[in-house]
């Protein structure tokens, strides 16, 4: 009932249809955790302008050109022949937005991000503490320019206590705020979030922010400032923890936590993840998870696995005994994986009521998942350059305001003229004035 | 000063997957009436336990995910409660359910049936969404962190271990964040158009979604990840980055540029635990020279394992952050308590507890913003505390007719 199509536009975000149509955000966003917070509202029609310095770009354009960690850049990336303009997480991050130039090093740069201000309903950054200051542009004076807008600092640690100063991202994030502890296996090193968890979540929960902030402006008028620490924003993910050490006296910090791929609140065996035949294109061996959360869901594993006598050996007869034998029952478990094809086994254990899972890749996902195909998670957007390509799509199926995709993420510099021309209305000299004098 | 979601009615149908949601409306001002079986949501069963003894009013996963709700107990399987509910969703503004899909519609409380209540936001988050070919299928919170690919870029580096999924149901918590989404942007929407609408949300498809630079990479260039022990997954072999510390710790030493200020002051520091080797040599003054030493050799990354090595956690973390590097020591989530950057912040809420005679401080909630105002409402509430006064006061009945109710077990 609630399929839709994603249509196929151009960036002229300000003819879309949308909720949040009419709505514009002023985004001095960068790397990952940013970016997504204002990326998730073109879903839904806002008109989002990223702002780029002159004469650089923001550094996941060219997989991060001035990253100490990456190879040389490649400005001319090219797939199927054509030029992409961005790379591969830029035209994921950054696309439906709009996207201009400035020089917020010159009086005249910071003047006009001035006179933006007061034309947009949001602004976001995720610089460190000082910077919007040593700009000038204090809440205070944001407010003063623009009574009804919102303003959101996304940082590590906030813009107010004695680490207001300190540099995050995602990854560090998730270190500090009990995350990456929360991961691995017991008596490893940790093995924390390689996706990283807090780029991503974090970025979205930035979103929620913003849109919270949007319906309460629209209730009251009034604007106001988010102060959004992505740390702080991480251990209410974790608040479980918090609670059975002030209750408990119990630490993550001990030995047998984290527990791997197992159950502990509560206590469940089987559950695991399972070694199958094959592996990957880069040698890592393929997996299956499969867990039993009722008697019935294991008296049918032990059937499908042949072994129907597991089920009376009082070794694995109650789930309190399995999970004291669990070593020995992931071992019988994953000899019987071990040999089989993965999606073989993930199909036969649900037919039997098992929870079943393939671990599955990237590539599993985008080319082979009967369900993210049916429910278009990856739509193929044609654009009249790239072709055809597929993005990562937005996961909200609302029935009267349907969220869409746009496709593809603004060239450099790609709507300096809509931006300069129409919104503050100047005209070509003046434009090309401050072209001249490096402002854009 | 009221929060976002003030003035709110939300009817939520107890389930592990949704609660975390429920508990943000609820801790934005709305009020949250959570519908539980007779014997309690699923939420109230899996611990962790206050002293570890088994009780659905002691269960402290349900105590963190249902902060400031109200506990209305009803066996919707049986017609007269199902009457009750429906009354309820007359004058609710939300209603957040996780049931597999078609289970609504037996029971007559499918978007269909409860939609003359035309302002009724009806929002449903579940394994795999509403339709497609998996939609039946059996999953929890790791099994969607292996389907949706958060697995395959979360592990160790040694290729022949298992990846791993964090526990803590993170898959949940991000089909959370977008139903929020979802629900917030139909308010916006009510506000102009009168109208609420139908929101389907799919755990699978948020997860899918989540794997930062795996689908763009495999994507654009066909490249798989390797899992990589403590970081980002990536498709090439990287130098580790998770460190460990003199004092039994792990540093995340994740370096974006060597400036001269951060450069200066890790050369001092690394002369201070006699580890610098080489990099004193003028050479390495040239930003673009360390630059390349670190992307490509290794002077500069084994000088930091032996200077991190030397160095006590706290003391890399401090002293790197000073410097402008972006460090972080992993810490457990309990030991932020002791900050007192967070105290500084106002982080912590009080949230009394007569069972245990005291208040426990609770995380405040992801945003400091006075207008937005989302922090813990009070406990979670004890199984059908709320039913008498919702059955009495929202439905008007009277109590000859809860006793009946009672007494036929559809209620508690």
């Amino acid at each position: 009932m609630n399929q839709q199509k994603n249509p196929a536009t151009d960036n002229a975000a300000h003819l879309r249809k949308g909720v949040l149509s009419g709505i514009r955000v002023l985004d001095f966003t960068w790397k990952t955790v940013g970016p997504w917070a204002p990326r998730l509202l073109t879903h839904y029609g806002a008109e989002v302008i990223h702002v780029e310095r002159v004469n650089g770009w923001d550094d996941h354009r060219y997989n991060a050109q001035r990253s100490i960690v990456t190879d040389t850049p490649d400005a001319n990336q090219v797939q199927g022949g054509k030029k992409l303009y961005a790379a591969p997480y830029f035209n994921t991050l950054h696309h439906g937005k709009l996207a201009v130039s400035l020089n917020t090093r010159s009086p005249e740069g910071l003047k006009l991000v001035e006179r933006l201000i007061t034309k947009c309903d949001a602004v976001v950054e995720n610089f460190s503490a000082a910077v919007f200051p040593n700009w000038g542009l204090t809440w205070e004076r944001i407010h003063e320019l623009n009574p009804t807008i919102i303003y959101m600092s996304s940082s590590g640690f906030g813009h107010t206590g004695e680490w207001k100063g300190y540099r995050s991202f995602g990854p560090t994030a998730a270190a500090q705020s009990g995350l990456s502890l929360a991961s691995g296996l017991p008596g490893q090193p940790p093995a924390g979030w390689g996706y990283s968890y807090l780029d991503v979540m974090g970025g979205w929960m930035g979103a929620l922010a913003l849109i919270q902030g949007l319906l309460k402006v629209k209730k009251t008028g009034k604007g106001m400032y988010i102060d959004y620490s992505v740390t702080e924003g991480a251990m209410s993910m974790v608040g479980t923890y918090m609670l059975d050490f002030q209750v408990n006296g119990r630490r993550t910090r001990r030995p047998d936590f984290p527990p791997g791929n197992r159950a502990i609140f509560p206590s469940l065996a089987p559950h695991n993840t399972y070694r199958c035949a094959g592996n990957d294109r880069v040698g890592q061996y393929w997996w299956v998870f499969i867990a039993c959360e009722t008697q019935a869901q294991f008296e049918a594993l032990c059937a499908l696995m042949g072994q129907p006598g597991l089920a009376l050996d009082p070794k694995f007869a109650t789930n309190e005994a399995r999970v004291k034998h669990q070593d020995e029952l992931d071992a019988i478990i994953g000899r019987w994986t071990r040999a089989r094809r993965r999606y073989n086994i993930m199909q036969k254990c649900q037919a039997a009521g098992i929870v079943a899972a393939v671990v599955q890749s990237a590539e599993d996902r985008v080319e082979y998942d009967p369900q993210l195909h049916h429910r278009e998670i990856f739509p193929i957007i044609n654009h009249p350059e790239l072709g055809d390509f597929p993005y990562e799509g937005y996961p909200v199926k609302m029935s009267r305001t349907p969220a869409f995709v746009h496709g593809r993420a603004p060239t450099l510099a790609e709507h300096n003229q809509y931006v300069y021309g129409e919104l503050l209305g100047m005209d070509a000299a003046e434009i090309a004035g401050l072209r001249e004098r490096g402002v854009i | 000063m009221s929060g976002v979601y003030e003035g709110l009615t939300v009817v939520e149908l107890a389930d592990r997957r949704n609660q975390w949601a429920g508990k943000l409306l609820s801790d934005g001002g709305a009020r949250v009436i959570q519908i539980e079986p007779v014997n309690g949501s699923p939420g109230r069963w899996c611990g962790p336990f206050v002293k570890d003894k088994a009780d659905p009013d002691s269960c402290l996963d349900y105590w963190w995910n249902n902060t400031g709700k109200q506990s209305v107990a009803l066996d919707i399987e049986r017609k007269p409660a199902q009457d009750l509910l429906r009354k309820l969703l007359a004058r609710a503004d939300i209603f957040l359910e996780s049931t597999a899909p078609g289970t609504l519609a037996k029971l007559g409380l499918d978007y269909g049936a409860v939609a003359g209540n035309r302002a009724l936001i009806y929002a449903s988050l579940t394994d795999f969404g509403q339709d497609g070919p998996w939609r039946d299928l059996q999953m929890n919170d790791a099994a969607h962190l292996a389907l949706g690919g958060q697995m395959s870029s979360t592990g160790y580096s040694d290729a022949t271990v298992t990846p791993i999924g964090g526990q803590g149901h993170q898959a949940w918590h991000m089909g959370c964040a977008f139903v929020l989404h979802g629900i917030t942007v139909a308010l916006f929407d009510r506000m102009t158009s009168g109208e609420g609408q139908y929101i389907d949300v799919s755990i699978h498809d948020a997860c899918a979604i989540g794997t930062e630079g795996a689908v763009p990479q495999w994507m654009y260039y066909g490249e798989t990840m390797y899992r990589q022990t403590g970081m980002h997954a990536a498709p090439r072999r990287l130098p580790p980055l998770e460190l460990p510390t003199a004092d039994g710790m792990y540093v995340m030493a994740v370096n974006q540029a060597f400036n001269k200020r951060s450069w200066d002051a890790l050369l001092n520091w690394m002369d201070e635990k006699g580890v610098t080797g080489e990099l004193r040599d003028p050479k390495y003054q040239e930003e673009s020279v360390r630059t390349a030493e670190y992307r490509q050799g290794t002077l500069i990354r084994d000088a930091i394992r032996r200077l991190i090595a030397a160095s006590n956690g706290e003391e890399c973390f401090h002293r790197a952050q000073a410097s402008g590097i972006s460090w972080a020591v992993i810490r457990a989530a309990e030991e932020n308590y002791d900050i007192p950057h967070y105290k500084q912040r106002d982080y912590w809420r009080n949230v009394e507890h007569p069972q245990l005679g005291r208040a426990i401080p609770y995380p405040r909630g992801p945003f400091a913003c006075d207008e937005l105002q989302l922090e813990p409402r009070g406990r979670a509430p004890n199984l059908g505390e709320h039913t008498q006064q919702v059955l009495a006061h929202d439905l008007d009945l009277t109590a000859q007719e809860i006793a009946a109710l009672t007494a036929v077990g559809a209620i508690k």
